[in-house]
């Protein structure tokens, strides 16, 4: 177990190194840079100006030089200065993080508290209309573009409260602070939601085939009290593989979401920043989700160990 | 254990029309999907038959007009007429979801079978690699690429294929692992094979299945990266009708004021991920007898 | 009998607005504002953006400003702001200001003389102050020294007589930076004299400005603070103004059309559409196939129907015109009967049209061999909009072109290299001036003459024009300068855009000129009525 964990960590070192130098070569191979971005902002470019910026930001200096400054910055704790806001980009990565952080929390909540049990209903009551239907509502949340349900949400607020809700800065209460995000968390975790659902549903149907629930069933104990013991069970495995998938590609839901939402996260500003070809930003950002996935992904790993005996790694 | 394959033909009776009646039994949502799928092939090869007007034309006069008999899903702020926009649309997404789904399962399951079958430092490296790219974020990864290579529909599906071949290559290289053990391919070897041959011919084919349904499930997802890439500025440029583009447009302007223009083309997305959803389950189904009931 | 109505209604008018200055002004509250992008920096100097100018101008005062109570920008409505009274000299080359006692900046230094020499010594590029970039350099291409008497007295010496000078001066893009406060900072946080000082700027998220208590026009201003949440999605921005979220937009982010939807749902709603100061025109590239052809543009000229540009971008609501902005809202574009007068922009498109296939027949093409072109352009609603109608129209006259879309990242380098036979450009003039249009865009080998056209003979007419103090003679000459810009094909304007700016109606003193959105943005007399 020890080596094992150990040997991931020296692999995650690895991945994120490569991360590191894919980052930073693709970011290079994206025409134009921050001096084109500024001029364009400004209508107009003179050539001396915008060298002058290059030569201030260290962009004349060869790639090597320019990927070992960032590198041996990390390692220092030091990441740089934003290009755009001129101001040290941990000051404007850090307040980001809660925010993103408590939405995509409350996505993977929503996700959880409904997938798990119209998983469990599907499952139960396979192939009546219950069933299609609950299949239909899973497809659909896999099939839906999820800005599209968030701007749909928006207007149907909009339609019938005559209000809408987007991101404010102080929410008054705890409970102001939950109603803001919930709409937009819903919206993003839908689709997650659908594929915790379609697992629940399939490894509940492998359970329910097992021979030790016919047994139990036979044994006497009513239907429910197995279907819930088994239900909680079951429901393990699919949330954390769905927890694994998913990470990476929540990022994508977030980034629209935060879009149509207005909330001012990590994920929008990623995009914001690579618009204006702020490398520093970028890279760290892009640095800190590969860490959150790679680490998530390590849990993950070491969850299936703890909740599935059956799974045993090593070489 | 060619049997995985043939479990999918294995059925009673004769005759197409049998067929697709039991078939229709056994999956009825999959047959569901195909519908869906074929009216928007349909769609999309017969466009410029189908489309009752030039999707590319634009009309002052019909400048954000409501649906109407003219205009059967109304027309955009330029004039043109949704519908046909829609229909012609159509063939944006096949282009956009074949196109990355094939780019990027051809790449992934070449790599995939290369490395579980050659193995060493290669398979070293391209496990790697494929964790480097599943560790950056999908949407991150194909914006930096369509924005490195300016946005067209060739660059866009070149933009969603890439972060599609680590999955692909996985899923293949560990089917190919498990397969290697297997006895007819132990046997295939016996026989004075080359390993070469014996990949091409005993280990290849049966990794198929698994790819297939690997294939239709990104199907959607395709589209559906093409949809946020073009919400977000990038993606197929106009004035190509693309699905994704016409909804991000009109997202951002005509929300309230014609609401027609939000609508449609989402629906369209939707409707068609569905089908490839569908479809992509009742084929994993009928392929992968570990799902089967 | 209709006179004694008017007069009637004039009593009307003046009594009520007598009531409504003796209803005191609220103090208090916070303004909120919408704002649709991440502004490159707090520097107005260094920007040329509404996203910089409209948050950041209330930080500032300038030397002058525009009489806020005139509807229109111009010459001969000029107020006092730092400077108390100017004067010019006899020859009319220098420009005297005699400047306020006892002003004091944001961080309690007191603002002198030496302030107004130091701004305009960097933005006239005599001294290098650490810019990052100077957008607006041409603007000074007149002023050839600033002088300091005392610290209350400061004058612009002038290479020729420049009566428009007053008028950049006014614009809010013309504020008197502080001496003692370095480049760097001011792009970040920073220091002026205006009723607001610099809270917090957040990059993509909101900007914050409260209320100087020490600001020197005494009981101003009435707001407390003033906050700015940038909101990309303009959907969501009006949806969240008609929530009651917001009290105020981004200056000109309304289209027409939404500003017909936001009045449906809240009829009380003040909203006013008006030009944005932007234009959009073509960069013809003349050094390239095709269009090194004379006869090719023409027929690309004549392929052009600027109605239909205005009925579909904005249902009508764009000014046709040359250069520059169109009565009545502009002061210097051409009447509608001079405007009949010049090529293209005549009535009948259809029999334009048929010229120009004749003009293509001519050269062997039909709609059989039509002519491949690019059409190059951001990729940015506005300029792709106007780019795909603009294909539309070309087919008119046997030209098939395909559209290239350009990150923003990419477009300008391309236009300085010339890499493009034609480009749908969208651009912004700060003032509604011929000095800053004329300069700015058309003279030999100015920063922003994309496609270097270059016409030394009209240049000579550019400082004539300059130098006029008649201002309606000095009109009429402008007139014939843009007349020979179109017909050049120097830029070819294809409309003049408009955009709307709603508030709710508890939002009290807000002042708008019709012909810039640059430069009424102080909101020292703006007070909330709630």
């Amino acid at each position: 177990m020890l080596s094992y964990i150990i040997r991931r960590l020296l692999l995650m070192i690895v991945t994120l190194f490569g991360v590191s130098v894919a980052i930073f070569l693709l970011l290079r191979i994206v025409p134009g840079n921050i001096a084109d971005i500024l001029f364009d902002s400004a209508g107009l470019i003179d050539p001396a100006e915008k060298q002058k910026i290059i030569v201030d930001l260290g962009l004349d200096k060869s790639l090597p030089v320019q990927y070992g400054q960032w590198i041996f910055g990390l390692f220092r704790g030091d990441l740089g200065y934003s290009y755009v806001s001129e101001k040290p980009v941990i000051d404007e990565i850090l307040p980001r993080i809660p925010i993103t952080a408590r939405l995509a929390g409350l996505a993977l909540l929503f996700a959880v508290c409904s997938g798990v049990p119209l998983g469990v209903i599907s499952a139960v009551r396979q192939n009546t209309w219950l069933d299609y239907g609950l299949r239909i509502l899973s497809l659909s949340g896999l099939s839906m573009p999820s800005f599209w349900l968030g701007l749909l949400i928006l207007m149907a607020f909009v339609h019938y409260f005559g209000t809408i809700p987007i991101y404010e800065r102080q929410p008054a209460t705890y409970w102001a602070w939950i109603q803001m995000l919930v709409i937009p968390a819903a919206a993003v975790g839908f689709r997650s939601s659908a594929l915790i659902m379609r697992l629940t549903r399939s490894s509940m149907l492998e359970v329910l085939r097992q021979d030790y629930v016919r047994t139990a069933r036979s044994k006497g104990l009513s239907e429910g009290a197995v279907t819930f013991d088994h239900a909680l069970r079951n429901a393990v495995l699919p949330v954390i593989t769905t927890i694994g998938v998913e990470t990476a590609f929540l990022m994508g839901g977030l980034i629209v979401t935060e879009t149509v939402f207005n909330i001012p996260g990590v994920a929008r500003f990623l995009v914001e920043a690579i618009r204006w070809r702020d490398y520093p930003m970028v890279q760290n950002l892009v640095m800190f989700i590969a860490l959150v996935v790679v680490v998530v992904n390590l849990i993950v790993d070491l969850a299936y160990m703890l909740v599935d005996p059956r799974i045993r790694y090593g070489q | 254990m060619s049997a995985r394959v043939d479990t999918a033909i294995e059925r009673p009776g004769n005759g197409v029309l049998h067929d697709i009646a039991y078939l229709a039994r056994r999956y009825p949502l999959g047959v569901g999907g195909a519908v869906i799928m074929l009216v928007f092939v349909f769609a999309a090869v017969f466009a410029d038959w189908v489309a009752p007007l030039d999707p590319f034309t634009t009309n002052p006069r019909a400048s954000l007009a409501p649906p109407s008999g003219v205009h059967l899903m109304g027309a955009d702020m330029m004039g043109r007429d949704v519908f046909s926009r829609m229909i012609h649309g159509a063939r944006i997404s096949l282009a956009v979801a074949l196109g990355a789904t094939f780019l990027g399962s051809g790449f992934g399951a070449a790599l995939g079978l290369a490395s579980g079958y050659v193995g060493g430092w290669f398979d070293l490296l391209v496990q790697r690699l494929a964790e480097v790219m599943q560790s950056l974020p999908l949407l991150v990864m194909a914006l930096v690429i369509t924005a490195s290579l300016g946005p067209s529909l060739p660059n866009t599906i070149i933009a969603i294929a890439i972060p599609l071949i680590p999955n692909v290559a996985r899923v293949i290289r560990s089917n190919v692992l498990s397969l290697r053990e297997m006895p007819f391919v132990e046997a295939a070897k016996a026989t004075g094979m080359s390993e070469w041959r014996v990949a091409i011919i005993h280990v290849m084919p049966n990794t198929l299945a698994p790819l297939i349904v690997l294939a239709t499930a990104q199907l959607g997802s395709t589209i559906l990266t093409e949809a946020s890439l073009s919400f977000l500025g990038l993606g197929v440029p106009e004035p190509w009708p693309s699905w994704g583009r016409m909804l991000s447009e009109s997202a951002a302007e005509y929300v309230r004021t014609a609401p027609w223009l939000v609508i449609f083309p989402g629906l369209a997305i939707s409707l068609v991920v569905f089908g490839t959803n569908l479809l992509g389950d009742a084929l994993r189904d009928a392929l992968d007898p570990r799902e089967r009931d | 009998m209709a006179f004694v109505a008017r007069l009637m209604l004039a009593c009307l008018l003046i009594l009520c607005a007598g009531l409504d200055a003796a209803r005191a002004q609220k103090q208090g509250g916070v303004l909120r504002v919408t704002h649709r992008d991440n502004p490159p920096s707090t520097s107005i100097h260094e920007e040329a953006t509404i996203s910089t100018d409209m948050p950041f101008m209330s930080v500032f005062n300038n030397l002058v400003v525009f009489d806020p109570d005139s509807k229109q920008n111009r010459l001969d409505a000029i107020v006092p702001d730092l400077a108390t009274s100017w004067k010019y000299s006899d020859d009319d080359r220098t420009l005297t200001f005699q400047l306020r006692d006892g002003v004091k900046w944001h961080d309690g230094k007191p603002f002198t003389s030496a302030d107004v020499k130091c701004t305009w010594d960097m933005v006239t590029g005599k001294v290098d102050g650490k810019m990052r970039k100077n957008p607006r350099k041409t603007w000074w291409f007149n002023v050839k020294e600033i002088t300091t008497n005392g610290p209350l007295e400061v004058a612009f010496h002038l290479n020729d007589p420049q009566p428009s000078l007053l008028v950049m001066l006014a614009g809010g893009f013309s504020p008197v930076y502080p001496c003692h406060v370095p480049a760097a900072q001011m792009r970040t946080h920073p220091i002026g004299t205006g009723p607001f000082k610099f809270v917090e700027f957040k990059q993509n998220e909101s900007i914050r400005l409260e209320r100087n208590p020490d600001y020197w026009k005494p009981g101003r201003p009435y707001l407390d603070a003033i906050e700015y949440d940038i909101i990309a999605n303009r959907s969501t921005a009006i949806l969240a103004l008609v929530a009651g979220k917001f009290d105020l937009t981004l200056t000109g982010e309304v289209t027409p059309e939404l500003v017909k939807d936001v009045k449906a749902q809240v009829p009380q709603m003040q909203c006013l559409v008006q030009p944005s100061n932007t234009q959009g025109n073509l960069l013809v590239n003349r050094e390239r196939p095709p269009f090194d052809n004379a006869r090719i543009r023409r027929a690309m000229a004549l392929a052009i129907d600027r109605k239909a540009f205005s009925d579909i971008l904005s249902r009508g609501v764009y000014n046709i015109g040359g250069a520059m902005l169109a009565p009545p809202e502009g002061i210097w574009g051409w009447s509608p009967e001079f405007m009949a007068t010049v090529p293209g922009y005549g009535a009948d498109v259809e029999k334009s049209r048929e010229e120009g296939r004749q003009i293509m027949r001519g050269l062997g093409y039909g709609p059989d061999k039509m002519l491949p072109l690019k059409v190059s352009t951001r990729n940015i609603a506005d300029y792709r909009d106007a780019a795909v109608i603009l294909i539309d129209h070309l087919k008119t006259v046997f030209i098939q072109a395909e559209l290239e879309t350009l990150d923003s990242a990419v477009w300008y380098a391309r236009l300085v290299r010339k890499d493009y036979s034609v480009g749908m450009n969208v651009q912004g003039t700060g003032i509604d001036d011929p000095d800053v249009m004329l300069f700015e865009n058309y003279l030999c080998g100015s920063e922003r003459n994309y496609t270097a056209y270059c016409n030394p003979e009209l240049e000579k007419l550019f400082h004539q024009q300059s130098m006029m103090k008649d201002q309606e003679a000095r009109r009429k000459l402008v007139w014939e300068i843009d007349r020979k810009l179109q017909e050049d094909g120097a830029r070819p304007v294809v409309y003049q855009s408009q955009g709307g700016t709603c508030w709710w109606p508890y939002v009290k003193g807000l002042k708008l000129a019709v012909n810039s959105i640059y430069n009424h943005w102080r909101f020292e007399d703006v007070w909330l009525d709630r």
